[in-house]
C-alpha cells in the first residue's frame, strides 16, 4: 500500500503513453499543416492576404478549408492535452485528474465546434 | 492506518511547492530553462490560438466586423505580440522536436556506470544543443516576422 492517489492502471480511459504519442504526433502534424496556413499569408504581400475578399476567397477554396479544419482539430487535441498535462503536474489525487481531463476535453470540443462553425459558415459566403 | 495516511498525506503536500517550484528557472541547468520555456510557451500559444479562432469569427460577420477586428492588430502592439507569437511557437516546435527525440533516445548516449560526480550521461551538450538551436531559431523567426510586419510589404 503506497497511497491512496494512485489510481488503478485499468480505470483510466488511455494509456498514458498513448495520450503522449497522441500529443508528439498532433504536434508534429500541426507543425507540417500551420508551415502551409502561413505559407498561403505570404503568398501575397502580407496587408493584402488579410483582405476581406482574399480571406473569403480562401475559405472557398475546399482543400484550405479541410486544412483549416485539420489545424483546429490538431492544435486543439495537442494544446489541451498539453493544458491537462501541466494542470496533473501541479496536483495529484483521482478526482483532480478527473476534473482536469472533463474539463479540457468539454474545452477542446467547445473550440472545435466554435472554429468548425466559422469554417462552415465562411465557406458558403 | 488512518492516522498514518493523514502523516502521509501531510508530509506529502509539505513536500509539495506547487506553482512556485514549477515556475523556479534557477535549478537543474538549461533543461528546467527549457522544461519552463516549453509550458510558458504552451500555455501562451493556447491562450493565442483560442483567441485566433475566436478573431477570426468575425468573418462571418462581414467586412465591417473583420476589419474593425483586424484594425486591433494592425497597431505597433500589435506587430509585437504577432513577432511573440512567431518567436514562441518557433521556439515550442523546436524544442517539442528535441523532446520527441529524446523521449525516443536518441542523442541521450549510452548509460554508463555511476561513477563520482554522477553526472548522468544523458545530460550531454548533443541533446542540450535542441535548447540553444531552439532559442537561436525563435530569435531568428522573431527577427524575420518583424522584418514583415514593420516593413510596411
Amino acid at each position: 500500500m503506497v497511497s491512496g492517489n494512485i489510481q488503478n492502471a485499468n480505470s483510466t480511459f488511455l494509456r498514458e503513453s498513448t495520450v503522449m504519442k497522441i500529443h508528439y504526433i498532433t504536434g508534429l502534424g500541426a507543425l507540417f499543416v500551420v508551415a502551409v496556413h502561413v505559407m498561403m499569408r505570404l503568398v501575397v504581400p502580407f496587408s493584402t492576404s488579410l483582405e476581406y475578399e482574399n480571406v473569403i476567397n480562401n475559405y472557398r477554396i475546399l482543400w484550405y478549408a479541410l486544412l483549416l479544419e485539420i489545424i483546429l482539430v490538431l492544435i486543439s487535441i495537442h494544446g489541451f492535452n498539453g493544458l491537462r498535462i501541466m494542470l496533473i503536474e501541479l496536483r495529484q489525487n483521482a478526482m483532480w485528474e478527473k476534473f482536469v481531463t472533463i474539463f479540457t476535453l468539454a474545452a477542446m470540443l467547445a473550440v472545435i465546434g466554435y472554429g468548425t462553425r466559422t469554417i462552415i459558415i465562411a465557406n458558403g459566403l | 492506518m488512518e492516522a498514518f495516511r493523514k502523516n502521509e498525506s501531510e508530509n506529502l503536500r509539505a513536500n509539495r511547492e506547487g506553482l512556485k517550484g514549477w515556475l523556479n528557472p534557477t535549478r537543474y541547468g538549461w533543461e528546467r530553462l527549457s522544461y519552463w520555456l516549453m509550458r510558458l510557451t504552451g500555455l501562451f500559444l493556447l491562450l493565442y490560438f483560442v483567441g485566433h479562432v475566436y478573431e477570426t469569427s468575425s468573418l462571418v460577420g462581414g467586412i465591417d466586423a473583420w476589419n474593425s477586428m483586424l484594425a486591433l492588430t494592425q497597431t505597433p502592439g500589435g506587430h509585437l505580440f504577432l513577432i511573440l507569437v512567431i518567436g514562441t511557437s518557433t521556439f515550442h516546435s523546436a524544442n517539442g522536436i528535441r523532446l520527441i527525440l529524446a523521449e525516443t533516445a536518441r542523442g541521450l548516449g549510452k548509460p554508463g556506470r555511476p561513477d563520482y560526480p554522477y553526472d548522468a550521461v544523458s545530460l550531454n551538450n548533443r541533446q542540450r544543443s535542441g535548447i540553444w538551436i531552439a532559442l537561436v531559431l525563435a530569435a531568428a523567426a522573431m527577427f524575420y516576422g518583424g522584418s514583415i510586419l514593420f516593413g510596411g510589404e
